[in-house]
């Protein structure tokens, strides 16, 4: 079988929060605490993830919504990194010949049209911080530094960095 | 007290430290009846009397978990102020905190979001100094619409030798204001010696990501911290980069804030 007659895999549909944007989409992994912004192309190709639509007719798409040619490669390469994010269904595996054999393709294409770099899908992930890594805090590396005198020692739960007198003035360590 | 729809509540074993404790409370905090609180903490006073040899510590717990022990009591009450404001920041009824520092201009918010020594306050002073309203040092909070509230802590400035001073801003010299503002610009930036401010602007989508990196309630409240986020992105500028001097980028910024038509949210 042709890999472009292959069908779409199934995107993961539990423990996210979804965020539709302007051409893209926002998703958050309740399971990982990871958030994810997929870009036009990678949004795209992650709507078709129903386990039924052939590959090919996802790059026809992409074709169409582009006005560029795009062929089965994108499709290959979005899937790899929504497969990496966790955001295709468990178990979910993908052929490691068409992918590598994609990722070869685009470095090629892209040489000789650089226009298609707006094709090139994107997953740009973070993971989210714990409360206390969003606020106000200093670590006991920065603090042995005097960094951050007067904020809390993030890796030393109920000590704070203070800059020490007398004899050891000058110096810091969190207490 | 109570603080964004939750109450809070903290007792001590010496009243002679009342007005201490009052003094380190964060903004927005209210005075409320006596009822349940959703966190109780206690402060063992270790009082000047003492007993032989025996050093004489102050306690500070949250509830029923220890959270400092120290002859210093400085040391106790900044751990509480702290403690106390990440609750608040974390379990905010209707409110999103974002580390952030906000300034206002012409009606829209400026928003500087980052982690501790990436330079926020610096970079908040300068645009105070060129003419915008302080709104906040430490959390840009934003109601569910996605506009800004001030949050009006004192200013924590570094002297570059490693210690901090606090300052109230309204020794800056320049207005405070109370009125909610829709987000005009978001600076995502860190400071590195000798960096020229090249930015690049953001997708709404990379907005979002850039705010949630720095949002206390994440991960409690993700799903509303995203839609938020996004309405308060949806007509904003988003730039993001390294920085130097912040004297050298603020014209270049006030001058972004002032040309960017907002687009429909």
């Amino acid at each position: 079988m042709k890999p472009t007659e292959t069908l779409m895999p199934s995107a993961r549909t539990t423990e996210l929060v979804v965020e539709e944007l302007p051409g893209e989409i926002l998703v958050y992994d309740l399971k990982r605490h990871r958030a994810h912004c997929l870009n036009r192309t990678s949004a795209l190709v992650w709507r078709h993830c129903d386990g039924r639509t052939p590959v090919s007719e996802v790059a026809e798409v992409l074709e169409d919504e582009y006005e560029v040619p795009a062929d089965a490669e994108i499709v290959w390469l979005a899937l790899d990194r929504l497969r990496k994010a966790k955001l295709l269904d468990d178990g979910t595996e993908l052929p490691a010949e068409e992918i590598s054999h994609s990722r070869r393709e685009m470095v090629q294409k892209l040489a000789v049209v650089g226009g298609l770099s707006i094709l090139l899908p994107v997953v740009a992930s973070i993971r989210s911080p714990l409360a206390a890594q969003a606020g106000s805090s200093t670590t006991n590396a920065q603090c042995n530094q005097c960094i951050g005198v007067g904020l809390p020692c993030s890796d030393r739960p109920g000590r704070i960095c203070v800059a020490r007198t007398g004899k050891q003035a000058g110096t810091c360590r969190c207490q | 007290m109570v603080s964004f729809g939750r109450r809070y509540g903290i007792r001590t074993t010496d009243p002679a430290l009342i007005d201490r404790l009052v003094s380190v409370l964060p903004p927005e905090v209210k005075p409320g009846r006596p009822g349940n609180v959703a966190c109780l903490y206690s402060l063992l006073a270790a009082g000047t009397e003492r007993r032989g040899k025996v050093r004489r510590v102050n306690l500070l717990y949250g509830d029923e978990v220890p959270l400092t022990r120290s002859k210093n009591l400085e040391v106790v009450m900044e751990v509480l102020e702290s403690d106390l404001q990440l609750q608040i920041a974390e379990w905010a009824r209707g409110r999103v905190f974002v580390h952030a520092g906000v300034v206002g201009l012409g009606g829209r918010a400026i928003l500087v979001p980052g982690s501790s020594q990436s330079g926020k306050t610096t970079l908040v002073r300068a645009l105070v100094d060129a003419g915008a309203t302080f709104y906040s040092d430490e959390y840009a909070v934003l109601d569910l619409r996605g506009r800004v509230h001030p949050y009006r802590k004192h200013l924590s400035v570094r002297d570059g030798r490693g210690g901090a001073r606090k300052i109230h801003p309204e020794a800056l010299g320049g207005p405070v204001e109370a009125k909610p503002l829709p987000v005009g610009l978001v600076v995502a930036t860190s400071y590195r010696a000798g960096a020229t401010w090249r930015p690049r602007r953001q997708s709404p989508g990379r907005a979002v990501m850039e705010l949630l990196a720095h949002t206390v309630s994440a991960r409690r409240k993700p799903e509303r911290a995203l839609t938020t986020l996004r309405l308060a992105t949806s007509g904003a500028l988003v730039l993001k980069g390294v920085r130097g001097d912040a004297e050298a980028m603020v014209d270049s910024l006030l001058s972004k804030a002032a040309a960017h038509e907002p687009s429909a949210a």
